[in-house]
């Protein structure tokens, strides 16, 4: 008998948890299909099932799935995340996506594996939260526990290499699965990009920023690398904090980030239509208004072009590289 | 202290409740292309539309002398609760002295929401407070529910205005002379019989139009910001009934022991929708699902130009318009939308709620 396939569309926050759901599920005994990259063609078959004007990573994630109902997999994981931390939640959109996906895409119901991620922690690795997916598959109480562990123990590796050893998310994931170390020289610049992982990391929206970055000479710092405790502690003079968890994360990063000299400049990486990044890019602008320390926002969709991100990329590295030589 | 408030709905009614308590009121004046345009200018591009006209609301105020500005919290999981933060970040910065008096929900900060009580009940004492309350309270059922039977004669008035006309000289009078519960109740039985002595032509049964409207709760209730949808609906015939009024938004607030609940009509939404997403999302759902149920023919749904949870309702449309067999259009309202594009989207659509409503009679 071969194994079921489950597949897991590779959006969203797949790549900050993919170290947890991939050994989970193939301890389950299944075999996990990923959409990998997004291609052109995945972006189109999100488009064609979404409306027009939701923000591009929803219509990407559309996209996967789709791709992965045309790949025939028997199952496919679309998680609920409400809160992975006391306090705060998910963006609107995250909270009905798996409702919008069942009743926009016909036959996705039968195959679709959902629950609430309700949790306190962001490690989200628990068995109250586990144990009835993997009853779905197994009624071995212990194969479950022990697939949770293991993926517990893989995805604390892989915040390991983030917060220690300074890895983003792409590279501490690639570490984690392939060995393979990320680069890392001795740069003249380094920037902190801001942006949630499904922005940065993938490969329409941030169409690689951050090797681009790197090819201009800058090192770069991103979220991942700051532990839970650092972002409540840079959070710590707000009366209301955002809402969502990981804007949140992201604004406490800006204010490390604004913080630390070693610093030269910050870059807010924004999808189109992003509700909670208004909010989010207004308080930059407002609280970081006297900061000499250049700020740019590039705010990208299906539509921006790589030659735009380019240029704008390039000017500011530029800008920055002159303004330190000039000082030196 | 000059206090002012959020412009939405019936101002008379927060207006009502700071002049009982002996406040000096700034009336936020109603909202205007200008105060749009104020509000654009100064928002983040892609804020909500309704945070724009409100900050747009509020620098007028302002210019008219308010400096403290009075309105609710909240926390989430949708951005409304961020609102009043961002308010006074962006006014502030904008160089207005300023300050809010923010109601968050009593349940988190209990003794932040008594203070602030105690900062609204001025020197009256806290009886004084309550029937206050209470009077702008009924003021606001006895407001809407004149406005309900408007917006549903209206599509039949005989001499066009005849309701609004009516509906402005009683609007005045709330204003000037409801001062105590009983005065709510004589008014009311006022319009209420002043209403019923306007003409108007009912056809029969077979050919009234009904119309719900659902969606976000500030596009709903605010007609000056909706292009006024209900009196354009009234004009074409038909009937309407919203799912929102600022009363029933009152009622939401209150504390859940005293709440009147439409569990029930939100427990329909269930199928569509598993949980709550921030806005009214599983409220529009659960009515959209009541409308059909008692007989209406078509179902508007206004939101926001990008709000995160209508945007989620809207990819659920198609289906429930298909399985309601009810047509459904969705108006994305923002700062371009204007009256005459919108009556034009509405034509088409009551011209294709008439045709439905006819097949299947047919
Ligand atoms: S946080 Fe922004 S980009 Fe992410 S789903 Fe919500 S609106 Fe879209
Ligand atoms: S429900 Fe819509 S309009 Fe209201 S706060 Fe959320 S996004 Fe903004």
């Amino acid at each position: 008998m071969t194994a079921a396939r489950i597949g897991l569309p590779t959006a969203l926050m797949h790549s900050y948890y993919r170290s947890f759901w991939k050994p989970f599920f193939e301890e389950l005994g299944l075999e996990v299909i990923e959409t990998g990259p997004t291609t052109k063609a995945i972006l189109n078959k999100g488009i064609r099932y979404s409306v027009p004007e939701i923000c591009a990573p929803m219509k990407i994630y559309t996209g996967h799935v789709l791709e992965l109902l045309d790949q025939g997999v028997d199952w496919i994981y679309i998680p609920r995340f409400v809160s992975i931390r006391k306090g705060d939640v998910f963006c609107p959109k995250f909270l009905g996506l798996p409702d919008m996906l069942k009743h926009t895409i016909p036959d996705l119901t039968s195959k679709m594996v959902t629950h609430h991620l309700n949790v306190k922690h962001e490690n989200i690795a628990c068995m109250k939260e586990y144990l009835e997916i993997g009853k779905l598959f197994t009624s071995n109480y212990r194969k479950i526990k022990n697939a949770v562990q293991t993926g517990r123990k893989k995805w604390l590796e892989f915040r390991k290499y983030c917060v220690l050893e300074r890895y983003n998310c792409q590279t501490a994931n690639g570490k984690v699965f392939t060995g393979k170390p990320a680069l890392q020289s001795d740069l003249p610049i380094k920037i902190g990009v801001i942006g949630y992982v499904y922005n940065v990391y993938d490969d329409i929206l941030g169409m690689d920023i951050i090797s681009r970055l790197y090819k201009l000479g800058a090192n770069t710092v991103t979220f991942e690398m700051l532990e839970q405790g650092e972002i409540d502690r840079q959070l710590r003079g707000y009366k209301k904090r955002l809402f969502w968890a990981f804007s949140n994360k992201l604004l406490a990063s800006a204010h490390q980030f604004f913080r630390d000299a070693t610093i030269d400049g910050i870059i807010h990486v924004t999808a189109f239509g992003c509700g909670p990044d208004s909010f989010l890019g207004k308080i930059l602008e407002i609280n970081f208004s006297q900061s000499p320390k250049p700020f740019m926002t590039v705010r990208v969709d299906e539509h921006t072009g790589e030659s735009h991100l380019q240029t704008r990329v390039e000017a500011f590295i530029d800008m920055i590289a002159k303004s330190k030589n000039f000082k030196e | 202290m000059k206090l002012t408030f959020p412009y939405m709905g019936s101002t008379i009614i927060y207006q009502k409740l700071l002049q009982l308590l002996d406040h000096e009121v700034i009336m936020p004046p109603r909202p205007t292309q200008r105060t749009i345009n104020l509000g654009v200018k100064y928002s983040p591009e892609f804020a909500c539309f309704p945070y724009k006209v409100l900050l747009g609301s509020y620098i007028e105020s302002l210019e008219l002398g308010a400096d403290t500005i009075i309105t609710s919290g909240g926390h989430g999981p949708c951005r409304a609760g961020l609102y009043s933060e961002i308010h006074l970040k962006t006014l502030r910065n904008l160089g207005y002295h300023v300050d809010m008096i923010v109601f968050d929900d009593i349940y988190h900060y209990p003794k932040l929401f008594l203070e602030r009580l105690r900062m609204i009940k001025n020197h009256k004492s806290f009886l004084q407070l309550i029937r206050a309350i209470y009077t702008s309270y009924q003021l606001a059922h006895a407001i809407d529910s004149l406005q309900k039977f408007m917006e549903i004669k209206q599509a039949y008035e005989l001499e066009q205005g005849a309701f609004a006309k009516a509906f402005e000289i009683m609007r005045q009078k709330f204003a000037k002379a409801a001062n105590t519960v009983k005065d709510v109740q004589c008014l009311q039985r006022e319009g209420e019989m002043l209403f019923s002595s306007i003409p108007v032509h009912e056809p029969p049964e077979s050919q009234k139009v009904r119309i719900g409207i659902v969606g976000e709760i500030y596009v709903v209730i605010e007609s000056s910001i909706n292009t006024g949808i209900a009196a354009l609906l009234n004009k074409l015939g038909c009937e309407v009934t919203r799912s929102l009024y600022v009363s029933e938004w009152v009622d939401h607030a209150l504390p859940r022991f005293i709440k009147k609940s439409d569990t029930a009509i939100i427990k329909n939404s269930k199928k569509y929708m598993e949980m709550g997403i921030g806005g009214h999302e599983i409220h529009n759902i659960g009515h959209m699902i009541h409308y059909k149920e008692q007989g209406f023919d078509g179902i508007v749904h206004l939101m926001p130009f990008a709000c995160l949870p209508e945007l989620i309702t809207q990819s659920l449309i198609p289906k429930i318009s298909i399985d309601l067999d009810m047509p459904i259009l969705t108006l994305a309202i923002d700062e371009q939308s204007g009256a005459a594009n919108t009556l034009t989207r509405l034509e088409a659509f009551v011209d294709l709620v008439r045709n439905h409503k006819l097949q299947k009679a047919g």
